[in-house]
């Protein structure tokens, strides 16, 4: 008996024993497993839990207008995101978070009922609308729906100056377009590096971060732009372009001494701020993309050249029949023209005849030559991206016997409204071309300026340039320009009409034109140079006597508007009596 | 042979000596565990207290950050309120309209004070250039 008792405790002593071993041995293992064998593999997986390593994003710079005012300005924003399948009713969120998020209902109900655990339900969200939504959220007790910081460009002043400043994209901030694409580099500064040590929660430990490399702000661009000129020229454009029916157009105000572009418009613009209606195809910029033959507006060239070289004289007289044969093309003039008229009587009544009379007489290299100095065919500016340069051939390639009469005339010359402008900002400055350009100044982070320092180079003397300023002083005054006379300002400038070349056929409208003004105000002591281009303007005025296809008729008026404004806007003093 | 008791003398004399020997050196070793002790609370307050700061300079992190979202916010919405369009809307809502007939009045030995329209905004613009 007793011998078996001690057999029967024995082996309970033996499997409690055991059990205790086992566990302890396992115990054991997995302590050797974890310290020992895999203590390296297991750290460095806490390691991994805990620490990140974050991209800390730079600030992007912001653009201000001439006189410190924000166009385009970074600042912090939020996204409304989802996970549907947490969304219990899909229609009753959709009904309480679309209207202040400003989204469409039916589309966000499909994006609550879709599959997937992630949508976006709004981007670009202002901290007031953030405000509200969370409301909302918390009132109706919505599952699902969170934000993200993400960073937020807003333009202040809406669609104004919108071609030329551009968008950047929605995800990851770059610039795309404008300004914002040029500048790109500079705004977007140096994103930096963190390493962040988290709890269980997310939260940062303090003391466990480690700055590797701190963000570089991006650099603040202060344009040439003023947005009042701006302002007042996109106004005065789109009622150009609304009383001619143009397919669109674009101006450009030029300071004519320092080649600051003090508005440059293109029309239908855009509001950078507001993704839902932007149209891809209003996303360029007009003034520097476009391409259009100058016309008449091109025969200061001719005209300048030809004084320059000494072939003509402003009083030299010419004959001018109706029409002239050169080669196989017979070039003819626009209405009723004296017999005989001279090179500033040419000038004032945009006789084609007359302009090529001249243009044989200055020959075609030199004719060339001045085309060339007046900085066609290159682009204007380096301040634009996908800037046009144009088209002008070489004279080794005027090869047709019409190359050159053409030229003379504003055709077979490709030019861009800014290119073209700066050839009358070099009139209005005395002979010398200057770069014209929209970035003024670029500021870094530790506020460094640098300071564009525009191209320059002598075209023609200042006694050449002074003689045509007052022929185009006669083009205002007794000429096809008169509609962009202005009371208070003696102005001068040039018409030109030009058949719209039809890319999709290859040939020319025998219906549309392209109509242009561009001017000189005050012609008697120069401040700025303002150009007008309107795309196809259609109708009559005046009971039907004159058709809106020509520059004098739809562009003229335009400039007299834009010419005004800005020079009350410079603070010019008015030279001539107001009440006369 | 057996020893004898040793002098009453020599027996004092010895256990005086061997006294002295064994006497526990309390002292420097209570002031050790209290500097011990006092080092050990004074690393951990330390410690607590870089926390602390720590937390409170994360704090005020955030209050800056903050603030200066408020302040680009409030700088968008001045730049808005002065948008050209919008002064005009509200122009025109007032009932405001452009002049038709302007006449200008000359103010003599006012273009010697008055600077271009550059000099109104030199202030702003340096001011600009000073905030972050």
């Amino acid at each position: 008996m007793a011998r078996s008792t001690f057999r029967f405790g024995d082996l309970r002593l033996i499997a409690v024993g055991l059990i205790f071993v086992l566990a302890w041995g396992a115990i054991g293992y997995k302590l050797f497993r974890v310290q020992g064998a895999d203590a390296a593999e297991l750290a460095q997986l806490g390691f991994d839990q805990r620490v990140r390593h974050e991209t800390i994003q730079a600030k992007r710079g912001t653009i201000y207008d001439r006189d410190g005012l924000e166009l385009a300005v970074t600042i912090h924003g939020e996204a409304l995101v989802a996970d549907p399948s947490l969304v219990e009713d899909p229609a009753e969120a959709a009904a309480i978070l679309a209207p202040i998020v400003g989204a469409d209902y039916v589309e966000l109900v499909q994006r609550l009922e879709a599959d997937g655990r992630f949508t976006y339900i709004a981007r670009r969200l202002e901290s007031h609308t953030v405000e509200e939504a969370t409301e909302a959220i918390e009132a109706a007790d919505l599952a699902g729906f969170s934000f993200r910081s993400e960073p937020l460009r807003i333009y202040p002043s809406g669609s104004l100056a919108a071609p030329v400043i551009g968008i950047t994209r929605l995800d990851d901030g770059t610039g795309i377009e404008g300004i914002e694409s040029v500048m790109d580099t500079e705004l977007g500064g140096r994103p930096g590096k963190r390493v962040v040590e988290r709890d269980q929660a997310g939260r940062a430990i303090p003391q466990a971060e480690f700055l590797l490399e701190p963000s570089v702000p991006g650099s603040d661009v202060v344009l040439t732009l003023d947005r009042e000129i701006q302002y007042a020229a996109e106004t005065a454009l789109q009622g150009g372009i609304d009383r001619s029916n143009a397919l669109g157009g674009s101006a450009i105000v030029l300071d004519v001494e320092t080649g600051e572009i003090l508005a440059m418009v293109s029309l239908p613009g855009f509001d950078g701020s507001d993704r839902t209606t932007l149209d891809p195809a209003t996303l360029r910029n007009r003034a520097i993309t476009d391409v259009y033959e100058p016309g008449s507006t091109l025969k200061v060239v001719t005209v300048a050249g030809a004084l320059e070289e000494g072939v003509v004289r402003p009083d030299t007289p010419f004959e001018t029949p109706q029409e002239i044969e050169v080669g196989e093309e017979i070039y003819t003039d626009h209405g009723y023209n004296p017999s005989v008229m001279n090179v500033s009587d040419i000038v004032a009544q945009s006789s084609n005849v007359g302009t090529i009379k001249i243009q044989r007489q200055l020959g075609n290299e030199a004719h060339y030559r001045y085309l060339d100095a007046f900085g066609l065919g290159r682009p204007a500016s380096i301040d634009f991206a996908g800037e046009s340069t144009g088209r002008l051939d070489h004279v080794t390639e005027w090869n047709n016997a019409a190359a050159g009469p053409s030229a003379a005339i504003g055709y077979g010359v490709g030019a861009t409204p800014l290119q073209m402008a700066a050839v009358y900002a070099t009139l209005a400055n005395d002979g010398e071309w200057v770069e014209p350009h929209v970035v003024s100044e670029i500021v870094d982070s530790d506020g460094e300026r640098t300071v564009t320092e525009p191209r320059r180079h002598q075209v023609v003397s200042v006694d050449t340039a002074r003689t045509v300023r007052t022929m185009l002083r006669g083009v205002v005054e007794d000429g096809t320009g008169f509609r962009a006379d202005i009371d208070e300002f003696p102005v001068g400038g040039k018409t030109g009409t030009s058949d719209k070349f039809i890319v999709e056929t290859g040939k020319y409208s025998e219906t549309e034109t392209i109509a242009w003004f561009i001017g000189i105000a005050p012609i008697d002591d120069p401040e700025i140079v303002v150009a007008i281009v309107l795309d196809a303007p259609k109708g009559t005025i005046e009971g039907g006597l004159y058709d809106m296809k020509f520059g004098g008729t739809s562009a003229a008026p335009i400039f007299a508007d834009i010419a005004e404004s800005t020079l009350h806007q410079l603070g010019v003093s008015p030279t001539h009596d107001s009440d006369a | 042979m057996t020893a004898g008791a040793l002098p009453r003398s020599a027996a004092h004399h010895t256990r005086t000596r061997t006294h002295a020997r064994r006497r526990p050196v309390v002292r420097p070793l209570l002031v050790f565990t209290l500097a011990v002790i006092l080092a050990f609370f004074a690393v951990i307050y330390s410690r607590i207290s870089l926390d602390r700061t720590a937390f409170e300079l994360q704090r005020l992190d955030r209050e800056i950050a903050v603030e200066q979202e408020r302040h680009w916010d409030l700088r968008v919405d001045y730049a808005r309120l002065q948008s050209p369009d919008l002064i005009t809307q509200r122009a025109a809502a007032l009932g405001l309209v452009y002049p038709e007939d302007r006449r200008t009045i000359e103010i003599s030995g006012m273009a010697d004070t008055v600077g271009g329209p550059e000099d109104r905004w030199m202030d702003l613009r340096a001011l600009f250039v000073e905030q972050p």
